[in-house]
């Protein structure tokens, strides 16, 4: 029951704050200062994410495990061709291989 | 009328393609963990359209899976999902004459994913034809894969072998999107601080570094962009 609870209470606010500004900017219009920031919300967001993911999984930090250098190559492979297939392609064999070595 | 070079959902289906290589092993892994997890399992399963957010769906697993509150689970996912305010707020841009149900619709389905390739693929919001069609061929698409994979995973379980390290295939996701992201100097500081900040701030509970890491990115790129005009 704890689990239903949280699933949909967590779903009408993830709704919320998915629809408030989409329902709001039809009447506001957007303030210069905010139009701005919004530039900058997907490259802050997902390093918040990503960086703690490799350097310190589990929330502790520990920057030397095998995450570190096939993240590196998958994310290499990623810039130079610009797709995220290509992070899979090379990234997940390259977790193999050192798994494999180490 | 149609005018030439107008994006249609077929556009969105495609540009969103390559990410739904990441989207697979994603949903396999949500569900194979849930599947895992001392959980209601129907819930966890029912998360995937009631939730439609990954990452937060994911944390609500652990949390309650490893005998977390409800009230912590339910607040780790909300601040998870916070930055979807920040999405909503830009997509709002582009979707001000739509009926209201569009806007549901698009609100409904915004997810990290479906917010990138509609906002690289309408840099402007004045010159957005076509965004909508676009934005559905893209979002539901990825809808559908989410349902289908989560489902399966939840399904097969623990047939899936521990050494194919699929929970790899999460952060290779978002270190791809991340990358692809960075389209400028001020927003390279934006991820350079962003990170930085978020591993600072590791400790905190909640998911509250990567609240103060996203914030403090923002932050950083606002004010790095003089220095780079």
């Amino acid at each position: 029951m704890t689990m239903w609870i949280v699933v949909v209470l967590a779903g009408i606010a993830t709704f919320s704050m998915r629809f408030v500004f989409i329902a709001l900017f039809g009447v506001i219009a957007v303030p210069p200062l905010l139009a701005r920031a919004l530039r900058y919300v997907a490259p802050a967001v997902l390093a918040a994410i990503t960086v703690p993911a490799f350097v310190a999984p589990g929330a502790l930090f520990d920057p030397i495990n095998a995450f570190v250098p096939a993240g590196i190559l998958g994310g290499l492979a990623a810039w130079r061709s610009k797709s995220i297939g290509a992070a899979f392609a090379v990234g997940l064999p390259a977790l193999w291989l050192i798994n494999w070595l180490v | 009328m149609t005018t030439e070079g107008q994006a249609t959902w077929r556009n969105g289906v495609r540009d969103v393609a390559p990410i739904i290589l990441g989207i697979v092993p994603f949903g396999l892994i949500f569900g194979v963990t849930a599947a895992d997890a001392d959980i209601d399992q129907l819930a966890a399963w029912a998360s995937s359209f009631l939730l439609f957010a990954g990452v937060s769906q994911l944390a609500i697993v652990e949390v309650l899976g490893s005998d977390g509150i409800a009230i912590t689970a339910l607040l780790t996912a909300v601040v998870l999902n916070s930055r979807h305010l920040m999405y909503s707020a830009d997509m709002g841009c582009y979707t001000a004459d739509e009926p209201l149900r569009t806007k549901i619709g698009i609100a409904y389905l915004l997810t990290d994913q479906a917010y990138l390739v509609s906002t690289s693929r309408f840099g402007d919001p004045d010159n957005s034809d076509g965004l909508t069609s676009f934005y559905f061929g893209a979002a539901l698409t990825l809808w559908g894969t989410w349902q289908i994979t989560t489902t399966a995973g939840l399904l097969v379980g623990n047939f899936i072998p521990k050494s194919w390290e699929l929970g790899f295939a999460i952060p290779l996701t978002f270190l791809a999107l991340l990358i692809l992201a960075v389209k400028s100097k001020p927003g390279l500081v934006a991820a350079v601080v962003g990170g930085s900040v978020a591993v600072a701030t590791i400790g905190l509970p909640l998911g509250l570094g990567l609240i103060c890491g996203a914030a403090a990115g923002v932050g950083a790129g606002l004010i790095s962009e003089k220095r780079f005009a």
